[in-house]
């Protein structure tokens, strides 16, 4: 039976021309999950919320959304609030009290119930969940990973039928996304629990999902099995942004079009890339990268600690970075790569080593001199950087201390508004923006000062393949004006794709650095899914683009191939 | 964990409530005694540290507070000296540690009862009063570790584009303090919508909301509640009939010792020494276990 | 739909008026009477902490029985738990706090209700941190009143101009510092004498001068871009309908 269908849904907000959703009609049936992706700016967030009647926004809307037969309006308040259950995006804003076990209990309060019944509940879901341990805990101090789960058992204790997700990983670190994925995973095989997910990672979800739905402009451009929406999307728009989300297989598979059921999963992969091709090219011919470019910034046996009383955070921290590179630093979450950091832009000071500004020590720095035409740092939310209502006014502010003049400044400025592509965004305000719009103007207010070096913190947290892409593009021409450019990320992918140098930070130090090629075909588990897809195969194959090549200077082998070849 | 801050926190806040309201209001020097001692013991028992490290706030404090009020009242019978034509009586002196006693005390209940009434007790009780206002300060509790943790992180990031709170004018510093505040409150105001939508989600506004809590109101709760019910009550109806009162002026009071003085006595003491008894008890029972085990 | 909710509107504020009118005009005075009587009209230490406590209760009742819709008891929340943090901020300055600005802010943009409550919340808040004492509930009760004020002053309209939130400020201030040595004197020996007040008052000048000068430049700086921010919430949100 359908437990949602969703009829001719039309909406648009107040005082906006274009219609956020326009004509959507999708029916999810029970047991169901599904998968919701697009662009930023798709729709599907806005889409997700008109089937939470209690925080649909205000608009203009018209047709129906029925739920279990009933139009979602004439269902019951009580009806309404416990049996479809809603987790947002950020972990934080979601908590409401101040204790894991009265966070539990929160809903069930709202629907009246009793003491012992609350009791019972809350005891069932905190073994379910496992978090018996951090159950009289404060919520305050759990984990990112931890809070998401305690908003996602603090539903479930309501026991829905049907569980909404609007980007419930994007904030968080990949182990703790996939074990989240993998809770999710769970509740739909074991309780067989109604689903709707909308994700841009979709390496993890897109093969265990029952039906992907593509969202393009507020309309529904693809809705079937994931197979087949890999296959459509190919055929609506080879080169539809959505493309470059998909999982590393189905990527790999469209580039080459390849004509076979589409491998989903890096197993499924590594048995397609064997059956369709040779081997006999195992590696591309490296182009050695030129360097001996001037080093712009370095480390040298830095130790750090928060205070004198507690442990090391930095031990020997060791790091030179050219100008015109960009290097990035991965890790595991404690690591102290996040201090490295905030070591590297002066914010903390080591009490044993020394770091080099273009060969001047740090000290040496004025606070002025160390933050203009030298170094600048991205913080991991650009929101930290702007205070104004306007983005133009974010500029402006920025460029009254810098004490240039008009004219100069406003050359500057429109030069860093073409290269950021932000020119469409000088009147709206900051918070109106989605994720990596508000990114691109802090960048862009950061590179008014005009630094040498740049600092990234998590620059590709929470934004769409699509916008990592642009985001990339702009690193690479920054990198043409020799600007370094060093960030501290967990996206493997990302890092890949794009730095010249990864470097691997482990207990309060680099561990080993080299270029992506060498960097990750070295690692066995903290590897690209491209790797892992090939490295049976191909040598130092890390990214799709060097399987994709590689497997085009081989043969295809089966006659089921398509009869257009590349 | 504490045996005595395992009871109710009905009862904790019973207790607190009236030994705190007793204690400000008795100026008897046997009461007095009795409520310093109490006072102390506690504090030793149940936050020794903070106590301590609070001790060399509160000495000075009795002292000033002491050798203040003979400088300002020159009431009382029995002059020692006089400065500057005023007279300094015993009895102000007198007065002046008295009244330094009682202050410090119902400070350092105060001190107990922060120990004791944690904030998951406190928003209990306060959600039985008025669960909304409850919920908002359940809110704020969560919220304000979360805001200071983000002033930092904007702090840190307003300094690397160079509008640094740590350095500079005064004028500089204070406007770079706002910057960093107004941030904050379009972050915070903004979050919060989401918050709110959370708690919608989760059916807030329903009819016929309940309350849950982990505390379980049992047997020995009742029990402990009456004994401080009946103590208070014991005290209060003594103190009707003035048998408590004291006068400092025009001179001391002569200290009756009756039979029903003395039975007042001992209730007060019974009343403020009820959780020191408890942690005793339970630290007998504890070492007969271990010694059967 | 309007109309209704304005005669819902108009029903609280009745219900309201009763609640505080029978705590002011019969409790209070119950209070007032009983601790005369009983306690030889010398114990105004405990009484003046009840009398404040119960002072409170009418705007917590009418908060409870108006059922607050999530959006404002968060925005309340957010309020008190940024002056309470703000404080961190400024922690360089001794005494120079944001709390009564912020609060007056928000009775500024919210209404009176609103400001007494942040006011009071973050009175509890921050002595839930910094540890409670006797003085609390003299602090809830001198912030909620401040907030209250600004709420009257706000919805008339008249707290647009710099002069007035100059005044406002100050006023602010020099009335918590007074409401605060009420307490300092009270809380001496439970007696209130004009002499230990004035000793008190005059001894607390460079706090009040603080705190009236941190109220005026924290108003001045603040309550534009925040008023601003707080309408932004309210138009995007739909909070108007309130």
């Amino acid at each position: 039976m359908a437990l949602i269908e969703i009829q001719h849904v039309n909406f648009q907000y107040p005082e906006k021309q274009e219609r956020v959703l326009d004509d959507i009609n999708l029916t999810i049936e029970e047991g169901e999950f599904a998968v919701i992706c697009g662009t930023s700016g798709c729709g599907k967030s806005t889409l997700l919320k008109q089937l939470k009647r209690e925080i649909a926004p205000h608009g203009e809307k018209s047709g129906t959304i029925y739920y279990a037969g009933t139009a979602l309006e004439d269902l019951p308040d009580r009806v309404a609030a416990s049996e479809i259950g809603f987790v947002m995006q950020n972990p934080e804003n979601q908590i409401v009290t101040d204790k894991v076990w009265h966070e539990l209990s929160f809903g069930l309060e709202n629907l009246g119930l009793e003491t012992m019944a609350i009791r019972r509940r809350v005891a069932e879901m905190a073994n379910f969940f496992g978090i018996q341990q951090w159950f009289r805990k404060s919520t305050m101090e759990l984990s990112g990973g931890q809070k998401q789960l305690l908003n996602l058992a603090a539903i479930m204790a309501m026991q829905p039928k049907l569980l909404i997700l609007d980007e419930p990983t994007s904030q968080l670190d990949p182990i703790a996304a996939t074990e989240f994925i993998g809770t999710l995973q769970k509740l739909n095989k074991e309780l067989g629990l109604t689903i709707i997910l909308v994700e841009h990672r979709l390496e993890e979800v897109f093969p265990i999902a029952d039906r992907v739905v593509v969202m393009e402009k507020g309309r529904i451009i693809c809705n079937d099995s994931p197979q087949n929406v890999a296959k459509q999307l190919k055929e609506y728009d080879y080169n539809h942004p959505m493309m470059l989300g998909l999982p590393t297989p189905v990527r790999i598979n469209n580039a080459l079009k390849v004509n076979d059921v589409v491998p989903l999963t890096i197993r499924d992969g590594r048995k397609w890339l064997s059956k369709h091709f040779s081997n006999d090219v195992r590696a591309l011919k490296s182009g050695l990268s030129e360097k001996a470019c001037d080093i712009v910034l370095e480390v040298k046996e830095a130790w750090f600690r928060y205070e004198k009383n507690l442990p090391d955070v930095l031990r020997g921290f060791s790091l030179q970075v050219h100008a015109g590179e960009i290097v990035s630093i991965l890790g595991g979450n404690g690591t102290g790569k996040t201090t490295a950091l905030g070591v590297l832009s002066g914010l903390f000071k080591p009490y044993r080593g020394n770091i080099f500004i273009n060969g001047k020590s740090i000290k040496k720095f004025s606070n002025g001199e160390l933050y203009r035409n030298n170094l600048a740092v991205l913080p991991q939310d650009p929101l930290t950087l702007l205070v104004e209502k306007k983005v133009h006014l974010e500029f402006d502010s920025i460029i009254s201390v810098l004490k240039i003049s008009k004219e100069a400044a406003k050359e500057q400025l429109d030069e860093i508004i073409a290269t950021l592509g932000i020119g469409h965004l000088l009147d709206s305000h900051p918070y109106d923006l989605s994720g990596g719009e508000q990114q691109k103007v802090a960048l862009a207010k950061v590179l008014l000062l005009h630094p040498k070096i740049i600092l990234l913190d998590e620059p590709t947290k929470g934004i769409d393949a699509y916008s990592k892409k642009i985001f990339a593009e702009v690193l690479q021409t920054l990198k043409t004006r020799h600007v370094a450019v060093v960030m501290v990320t967990h996206d493997i992918e990302f890092s890949a794709q794009y730095s010249d140098r990864c470097a691997m930070f482990f207990d309060g130090d680099i561990v080993s650095e080299d270029e992506p090629k060498l960097f990750y075909s070295g690692n066995n588990f903290y590897t690209t899914a491209s790797h892992r897809m090939s490295r049976h195969f191909f040598d130092h194959a890390v990214t799709s683009e060097d399987v994709i090549s590689l497997c085009k200077h081989n043969q295809q082998l089966e006659p089921t191939t398509s009869p257009v070849n590349v | 964990m504490k045996a005595f801050e395992m009871y109710h926190p009905i009862v904790l806040f019973a207790y607190f409530a009236s030994v705190i309201g007793l204690s400000m209001f008795y100026m008897h020097p046997v009461y007095l005694i009795i409520t310093c001692t109490a006072a102390i013991t506690l504090s030793l028992l149940l936050n020794r540290k903070s106590f301590l490290s609070g001790l060399k706030f509160f000495v000075p404090m009795f002292l000033i507070a002491a050798i203040i009020n003979p400088l300002i009242s020159h009431n009382g019978e029995i002059i020692l000296f006089y400065i500057d034509y005023n007279a300094i009586t015993l009895e102000a002196i007198v007065y002046g540690f008295a009244m330094s006693i009682m202050i410090c005390s119902v400070i350092f209940w105060f001190g107990c009862y922060n120990a004791v009434m944690t904030s998951d007790k406190f928003l209990y009780l306060f959600s039985k009063l008025s669960p909304a206002l409850a919920l908002v300060i359940s809110l704020t509790l969560r919220l304000v570790p979360r805001f200071k943790y983000q002033i930092t992180v904007i702090a840190h990031a307003q300094k690397t584009i160079g509008m640094d709170i740590s350095a500079g004018s005064p004028w500089q510093r204070g406007k770079s303090g706002i910057r960093i505040l107004s941030i904050l409150i379009t972050w915070a105001l903004e979050n919060a919508i989401e918050t709110a939508d959370s708690m919608k989600a989760r059916g807030y506004g329903l009819k016929n909301r309940s309350t849950f809590s982990l505390f379980i109101f049992e047997k020995r709760d009742g029990f402990m509640l009456g004994i401080i019910l009946t103590l208070l009550f014991t005290n209060i109806l003594g103190s009707y009939f003035g048998v408590t009162t004291y006068y400092f002026y025009p001179t001391f009071t002569e200290l009756t010792v009756t039979p029903i003085s003395i039975g007042l006595y001992i209730s007060y003491a019974s009343l403020l020494i009820i959780p020191i008894v408890i942690e005793i008890q339970e630290a007998i029972k504890w070492r007969s276990l271990k010694y059967n085990m | 739909m309007q109309a209704q909710s304005a005669a819902r509107a108009n029903n609280f504020a009745r219900k309201r008026l009763i609640f505080s009118s029978i705590i002011i005009f019969v409790i209070i005075p119950i209070v007032m009477i009983v601790g005369v009587t009983m306690f030889n009209d010398r114990k105004y230490n405990l009484i003046s902490m009840i009398i404040v406590l119960l002072a409170c209760v009418p705007f917590f009742i009418s908060f409870e029985r108006r059922k607050p819709q999530p959006r404002e008891i968060l925005t309340i929340a957010v309020m008190s738990a940024i002056s309470v943090a703000g404080r961190a901020a400024f922690i360089w300055i001794p005494a120079f706090k944001p709390v009564t600005a912020i609060t007056a802010i928000t009775g500024f943009a919210f209404g009176a209700e609103a400001g007494f409550l942040t006011g009071a919340t973050s009175a509890i808040a921050s002595n839930i941190f910094f540890g409670q004492g006797p003085w609390t509930p003299f602090q809830m009760f001198t912030w909620g009143i401040l907030g209250y004020i600004a709420g009257l002053l706000g919805q008339k309209g008249w707290m647009k101009s710099k002069i007035a939130l100059i005044v406002f400020g100050t006023v602010a201030g020099v009335l918590y510092s007074f409401c605060m040595d009420i307490w300092t004197v009270i809380s001496y020996d439970g007696l209130f004498s004009w002499k230990r007040y004035l000793i008190a008052i005059s001894t607390a000048i460079p706090f009040t001068i603080v705190y009236a000068v941190s109220n005026v430049i924290f108003l001045l700086i603040l309550a534009k871009p925040i008023g601003e921010k707080l309408e932004r919430i309210k138009v995007k949100y739909g909070m108007l309908n309130n």
